[in-house]
């Protein structure tokens, strides 16, 4: 940088590079809108942005859907003056969280998990891990316990609809451009 | 759905259903207490089924213990909302007559919240 030496390296973004940006960018808008919709609960939202996740998790790879949530996080919580603050904590946690199930979900021996399947267990890894978190760092109440299962129903919920949903993305996707997307 | 995604979803649905049960188990109170207005605290054992008649500022309460578990079953208020209250059994459960100055709350065991707030 600045040293016009012969050794400079132009940065150039690859074709993946632009389809995580675009997907990031989607995923972002999705988080971004979610946040304005009104919540009966703390810790209660649909999750939307997950069907990126899972989408991208489905036809691009682990590593691929990795980048588009830690992006999504980053970049989304500058959007919405959340970084740093306790919910941007709370969502790099519940986000490492389900990266780590999928990631052991993907390489489970025999096991063949559909966008539903993926879904769910990284809706109730986000959950359990935001719960752990909330309850460790910033609410040690006990009475909070009685949350979890009201929280993990939620998820649970929202993990099967943004799943049909995601499977439904995978089919067009991979419909749109076939050959292109494990099925 | 793969059979992967459906023995998934009910190993999730049986996790939840078990949290629920071991969760919003209702701890069992041991002892009532009572206070009034108008005469000394009581502390019965809820183990032993009985109705007492408690004094109040109005007139006379009567509290029904019974099977681990107690309520007003009559008061000389004029909503009633003691009675309404129903049975109350976990313990730091609180049903209470405020015109006539008498409460009942449920003590002992592992003492849960009547109420979470934020």
């Amino acid at each position: 940088m600045g040293h016009r030496d012969g050794s400079e390296r132009a940065i150039t973004a690859s074709a993946e590079d632009q389809r995580i940006a675009w997907l990031a960018a989607l995923a972002i808008t999705i988080h971004a809108a979610e946040t304005a919709l009104p919540t009966p609960l703390p810790g209660v939202k649909p999750g939307l942005a997950n069907i990126i996740t899972i989408t991208v998790l489905v036809t691009y790879g682990w590593g691929a859907a990795a980048w588009v949530t830690g992006l999504r996080v980053v970049a989304g919580s500058l959007l919405l003056g959340t970084f740093l603050t306790p919910t941007f904590i709370l969502s790099v946690g519940g986000a490492l969280a389900s990266l780590a199930v999928l990631r052991l979900a993907q390489h489970l021996p025999g096991a063949g998990f559909s966008a539903t399947g993926y879904s769910v267990a990284a809706a109730l890894a986000h959950m359990g891990a935001q719960f752990a978190l909330a309850w460790a760092l910033f609410i040690p109440h006990p009475g909070l316990i009685y949350l979890l299962p009201i929280l993990l129903t939620v998820a649970l919920f929202f993990g099967i609809l943004n799943g049909i949903i995601a499977a439904r993305l995978v089919r067009a996707l991979t419909d749109a451009a076939p050959g292109h997307a494990p099925p | 759905m793969t059979r992967a995604d459906r023995m998934l979803l009910a190993v999730a649905a049986a996790l939840v259903m078990v949290l629920y049960g071991v969760l919003w188990q209702p701890g069992p109170g041991r002892e009532a207490h009572i206070l009034s207005a108008a005469g000394k605290p009581l502390q019965l054992d809820l183990d032993q089924a009985r109705t007492v008649t408690i004094p109040g500022r109005l007139g006379p309460s009567v509290v029904e213990i019974d099977h681990g578990r107690a309520r007003f079953v009559a008061s000389p208020c004029t909503g009633k909302l003691c009675i309404r209250a129903g049975w109350q059994q976990r313990a730091g459960a609180v049903a209470a007559c405020l015109p006539n100055g008498v409460s009942l709350s449920i003590g002992g065991g592992d003492r849960r919240f009547d109420a979470i707030n934020f």
